[in-house]
């Protein structure tokens, strides 16, 4: 069974179309990543699963239950690290925890969990005094009361250093690790890479790609790309480039050659180059998930095309 | 039930509000001043005769029907639209619960912080009175305690109500007051009004029977109808006539015919109070986007 499944999810907010017909499946076990540029649609998504937003069409299904009709049932099992939230400044860490503790009706120690996300030594400090990280840690620690079956974390990294966000990191696996389903959004490439099993990305409250983190690199030109300085470049060369074995693209950058590389070395490729048109100088550019990232949601009609 | 535990923490996040304290001792003062005032001069406040405990209950209802609607408004304006407006309501709920249980939280949160306040006032001030005339009625306080506690209650479930049907805490002050300056302050104009156009733009020389239901309607109108019904001795010996005391005095003159209606209906009104601004913030709260 499905731990999310979004059929034809639309919300609009006016004449804005915040969410475009999203269909999306996470399966029941996996880290999912909801990545997407601020302002795609992400939070509204999310605002949904949790029916703080009513979906203007489509449907939603938590766990197996209705996120609109039965949220109640949703909400028992998951643990949510919601985007803009805001703390009860009058009352301390531990209160925050205990009160999560009552209504999920769990039996945690509210000090353990303040430990796990290291702010046990603030527990007993107003929340309205913590810092965004603290207060990040916090939320977390809500989440985690009652064993959820299903994490949601909106922008989970968002106020944390990277220190913060690698400890945010580990607690995602080690929940993970127990069974749980956790379902992050994020803006940052990295964040996701490092710990998803599967990413979608959103773009203006469209989906533009679902797939393993593997699947992603695969699916577009990435590896190593080289730019080459040469003595001479036109298109002619251009070509002979582009057929040399193990050259994936060629194309013409400021002046340089823009090689990708695959499955062969770079100093193969370099020699074979040379050899066409002398080389100057070169640069090795790894070529990353946050560079697809950028492309799949600035050039969307270039990769749908 | 979620309510319980959201109604639990509502208290314990306000108590620690300064605003509340301020409450409490504006209260205390103001109970204390005027139980001193109305037993030093009781002919000025209405007991010519002279100071008694039952007069002191009905001085002061006078005073708990204006204080009761501000202070329900001072603590209870910004329960839900201020959660909302913030984003702390996301926190609350994305928690096992849902939106009925986080407005009867919310209502019996506020409405226990209300009664609190009220109720430390009322028993300093009444307290103070009896010591004072050396005289106290165990039965006619308690009742007189009761009812104007109620009344607080359903006075802080019609403002959070409000609260419940916006997100945004400038639209919930100016609804609570609107709610106030209409129902509190020109209440007895309003029927008045309506008859002098009804009747060709004239006084008729009997006030017709739905006038008194009508002037009623206010909150603290039919708070002062249930306390006159529910102590009518007290109410004939101190000559309390039933929506004379609500804020605005405008209509007594023209009211000078005695009323028909029996004050039992102010005790139905206040039901209604409780119920159709709970309906109206519910259905509002349920069906808006957070």
């Amino acid at each position: 069974m499905a731990a999310i499944e979004l059929e034809g999810l639309t919300k609009r907010f006016g004449d804005v179309v915040a969410v475009d017909d999203l269909d999306l499946s996470v399966e029941e076990g996996e880290i999912f990543g909801f990545l997407g540029p601020n302002g795609a649609g992400k939070s509204t998504t999310i605002d949904i699963l949790l029916d703080f937003l009513r979906p203007t069409s489509g449907t939603v299904t938590v766990l197996g239950h209705d996120a609109q009709s039965e949220g109640l049932a949703v909400r028992s099992r998951i643990g949510v690290l919601p985007d803009a939230y805001h703390v009860y400044d009058r009352l301390t860490g531990r209160q925050h925890v205990e009160f999560a503790i009552e209504m999920k009706g769990a039996d945690d120690g509210a000090q353990a969990l303040l430990e796990r996300v290291r702010i046990a030594d603030a527990a007993d400090r107003k929340a309205g005094g913590y810092s965004k990280g603290m207060r990040q840690r916090l939320v977390l620690a809500m989440a985690l009361v009652g064993d959820p079956d299903l994490l949601v974390l909106d922008e989970p990294s968002t106020g944390l250093d990277p220190n913060g966000a690698r400890e945010m990191r580990e607690i995602i696996r080690e929940e993970n690790d127990r069974g749980t389903t956790v379902f992050f959004s994020s803006h940052i490439m990295e964040q996701v890479e490092a710990v998803c099993d599967r990413v979608a990305i959103i773009d203006r409250g469209r989906l533009v790609a679902v797939d393993t983190i593997d699947g992603l690199r695969d699916s577009t030109e990435t590896g190593e790309t080289l730019y080459v300085y040469v003595t001479e470049l036109d298109d002619g060369i251009l070509e002979r480039v582009g057929g040399l074995e193990g050259v994936g693209s060629a194309a013409i950058d400021d002046d340089r050659l823009r090689v990708t590389v695959d499955g062969v070395s770079k100093f193969a490729v370099l020699h074979a180059i040379d050899e066409i048109a002398g080389v100057q100088d070169f640069s090795v550019v790894e070529s990353s998930l946050e560079d697809l990232f950028v492309r799949y949601t600035n050039e969307v009609s270039e990769v749908e095309a | 039930m979620t309510w319980f535990t959201v109604a639990k923490k509502d208290f314990r996040d306000a108590v620690q509000s300064r605003a509340l304290w301020a409450l409490v001792g504006v209260f205390v003062l103001v109970s204390l001043l005027s139980t001193y005032a109305y037993v030093e001069v009781p002919e000025m406040f209405g007991s010519p005769a002279g100071a008694t405990f039952g007069g002191l209950l009905f001085f002061t209802v006078g005073l708990t029907g204006l204080f009761v609607p501000l202070a329900a408004i001072v603590v209870c304006y910004k329960s839900l639209a201020g959660e909302r407006e913030l984003g702390s309501i996301k926190l609350l709920l994305s928690l096992p619960t849902s939106r009925s249980q986080v407005l009867a939280g919310k209502v019996a949160g506020r409405a226990a912080v209300l009664t609190f306040g009220l109720g430390v006032g009322l028993v300093v001030g009444l307290g103070f009175g009896s010591l004072l005339l050396g005289t106290f009625d165990a039965v006619a306080a308690l009742t007189f305690v009761a009812v104007t506690l109620a009344f607080a209650a359903i006075y802080a479930a019609i403002i959070v109500s409000i609260s419940a049907t916006t997100g945004s805490t400038s639209r919930a002050t100016t609804l609570s007051l609107g709610f106030f300056v209409v129902f509190e302050l020109l209440w007895d104009v309003v029927p008045m009004g309506i008859l002098y156009v009804v009747e060709g733009f004239s006084f008729p020389t009997t006030i017709p029977d739905w006038i008194f239901p009508v002037m009623q309607l206010a909150p603290s109108s039919a708070y002062f109808s249930t306390i006159v019904a529910l102590l009518p001795d007290l109410a004939d010996t101190v000559g309390a006539e039933p929506a004379q005391t609500g804020v605005g005095a405008e209509a007594d003159a023209a009211g000078a015919e005695p009323f028909f209606a029996s004050p039992e209906v102010g005790i139905a009104i206040l039901a209604l109070w409780l119920v159709v601004p709970l309906a109206v913030g519910y259905y509002r709260f349920d069906a808006s986007d957070l």
